[in-house]
């Protein structure tokens, strides 16, 4: 099988810093990947980076045999790479269900006739098909998680990128969303690549990490291997664990 | 999307009738003439707002097409001696020019590089209006304009069903699924472009529609005083058209042509405060704004028409 994305010695440096150092992966397509790394890793870079929101210095994205390198974020978007943001961003002042139209709207989406029944479609499928005619202000933080999920879902992509989807949720709101991520790789065999903190609901979600210290990629293994690689531990492993003996 | 109600529509019917009918009530050209005006007015308002209102992307130089779509009046009347006719889509072809030069540019940025791009291209027009005097006519400007419709009356309310038109088209648009994109890009840029949407695409064509509008409006305007002077490119009538706007609700279409009509009446019915006139007003805009910062007209209407729908 070939890889449906495959990132080729991808770097970025803002002035004197070196956000992202050539940076080579790739990936199969139906596989469930995480990026690990401790904050200020490069991990959001690196998704901006292929998603076309911040320009690259070299490197390529190779996305099912086409670079990406170069192309406007909603380009990118329109050849089925779909990302979510950490901090979610809804457009504020309209319904829930038009948060969804809006991507809907995009050109990959067009072709759908009746645009309002197929964002309702897609938030029946995220679980939130009962909120649709609220406004977006009402939904909580754990609720806006799987609206910018459907969102992304609406522009139909072949390879989703999810950026901290558990982040700032309680534990009770991690494992549904973590059920939804699951369900949507298995049931649309989408390509799916997270970002994530929180390692243990990410442990069990993924089938391979590639793990990032200071914009560098430090090691890629299935997550069993991963906790006990000499760098990751360094890097992430051992502060995660002390933090979470704190907490 | 989203139906017209019967409540809005008999609303906007009543509205319609009413200024149909007054001046045939009042029976002076004088008033006719303000009207007119008045209506002109409401024409920029209501396309400043389709653009700017919807994206949140404020235009500081809507006089830039006003002023465009009214010295293409002029210099068909004098210097191409054409039929007054002509000036209507020529002056629309020639604003929506005009957004595409300023646009194009500055629109692919976010920050407020589009309205100081506007203002200052309002700005330069102005100047060159004086400094090419040999063909603008300078200080002057260009006269001898001929009238679309003689009688002051018939071309009145040919210029108010030019409003209800306008207000119907940019409002049909406001609440289709381009309008919802429209709105989007005010809400967030970046979730946009992360929903496949072309951002500074959208941002480009609803001004090219906004200045369309007010292109027309200038060139009615340029028929209705029958001369051009280079006032028309500046910042006063810009910012005149934006309080308008914010005082008839803005993002509503139809609140800031009614804002516009409402303003330009109170300008009229102040001059028995002569020297005090400016005072008044300024203290009337600055107590709604204060007071009302959603604005008067459109946050009023909602509100009183609530219990019907």
């Amino acid at each position: 099988m070939s890889a449906i994305l495959e990132v080729k010695d991808l770097s970025k440096r803002f002035g004197g810093l070196t956000a992202t150092r050539n940076v080579s992966f790739s990936l199969e397509p139906g596989e469930l990947t995480g990026i690990l790394g401790p904050n200020g890793a490069g991990k959001t870079t690196l998704f901006n980076l292929l998603t076309g929101f911040i320009a690259a210095d070299t490197g390529s994205v190779l996305f099912e045999g086409q670079e990406l390198r170069g192309l406007a974020p909603h380009k990118i978007v329109n050849r089925g790479v779909a990302r979510t943001f950490q901090l979610t961003r809804p457009f504020l002042g309209m319904t829930v269900l038009e948060n969804v139209v809006v991507a809907c709207l995009s050109p990959r989406a067009r072709d759908a006739h009746d645009k309002e029944a197929r964002a309702q479609e897609l938030l029946d499928h995220v679980g939130l098909g009962s909120k649709a005619r609220e406004p977006v202000e009402t939904l909580p933080y754990g609720d806006l998680r799987r609206l910018e999920i459907a969102r992304a879902l609406a522009t139909k992509p072949n390879l989703l990128l999810l950026d901290e989807p558990f982040a700032g949720l309680g534990s009770s709101e991690i494992e549904p969303l973590a059920q939804l991520i699951k369900r949507l790789h298995r049931e649309q065999k989408l390509t799916i690549l997270l970002i994530e903190h929180k390692l243990r609901e990410f442990m069990a979600l993924v089938s391979r990490v590639i793990a990032i210290d200071f914009g560098e990629i430090i090691a890629i293994a299935p997550p069993s291997e991963i906790v006990r690689n000499p760098r990751v531990i360094e890097a992430y492993i051992g502060k995660t664990e002390a933090a979470h003996a704190s907490a | 999307m989203k139906q017209l109600s019967i409540v809005d529509l008999s609303g906007a019917i009543a509205v319609v009738a009413l200024l149909a009918l007054a001046p045939v009530l009042l029976n002076s050209n004088y008033f006719t003439g303000v009207l007119t005006v008045c209506v002109i007015y409401a024409i920029w308002a209501a396309s400043w707002d389709f653009m700017s209102g919807l994206t949140g992307r404020e235009n500081f130089g809507h006089s830039l097409f006003i002023g465009a779509g009214a010295y293409t009046a002029g210099f068909l009347a004098t210097v191409w001696y054409a039929n007054p006719w002509y000036s209507l889509p020529t002056a629309v072809v020639v604003a929506v020019a005009f957004s595409l030069i300023v646009g194009f540019p500055t629109l692919r940025l976010r920050g407020p590089y589009f309205a100081l791009a506007m203002l200052s291209a309002s700005a330069i027009m102005q100047r060159l209006c004086l400094i090419f005097w040999e063909y603008s006519g300078g200080e002057e400007g260009l006269y001898g304009l001929d009238p679309l419709i003689q009688s002051p009356l018939h071309y009145y309310w040919f210029v108010l069903a030019v409003l209800v038109a306008a207000v119907a088209i940019l409002t049909a648009l406001a609440q289709s699924h381009w309008g919802l994109l429209l709105r989007a890009i005010r809400g967030d840029e970046a979730t946009c472009q992360a929903a496949g949407i072309n951002v500074t695409f959208y941002k480009i064509a609803s001004l090219t529609i906004s200045a369309a509008f007010a292109g027309l409006g200038g060139a009615l305007y340029a028929h209705y005083q029958l001369q051009v002077s280079p006032p028309l490119f500046s910042v006063v009538v810009s910012i005149t058209v934006i309080i308008m706007v914010y005082v008839g609700g803005i993002g509503s279409i139809y609140g800031p042509a009614l804002g516009a009509i409402m303003l330009t009446l109170l300008t009229e019915l102040l001059r028995s405060f002569g020297e005090y006139r400016l005072w008044v007003y300024t203290l009337t805009l600055m107590l709604i704004l204060f007071f009302l910062p959603n604005g008067l007209i459109a946050p009023l209407w909602r509100r009183l028409t609530e219990r019907f729908r």
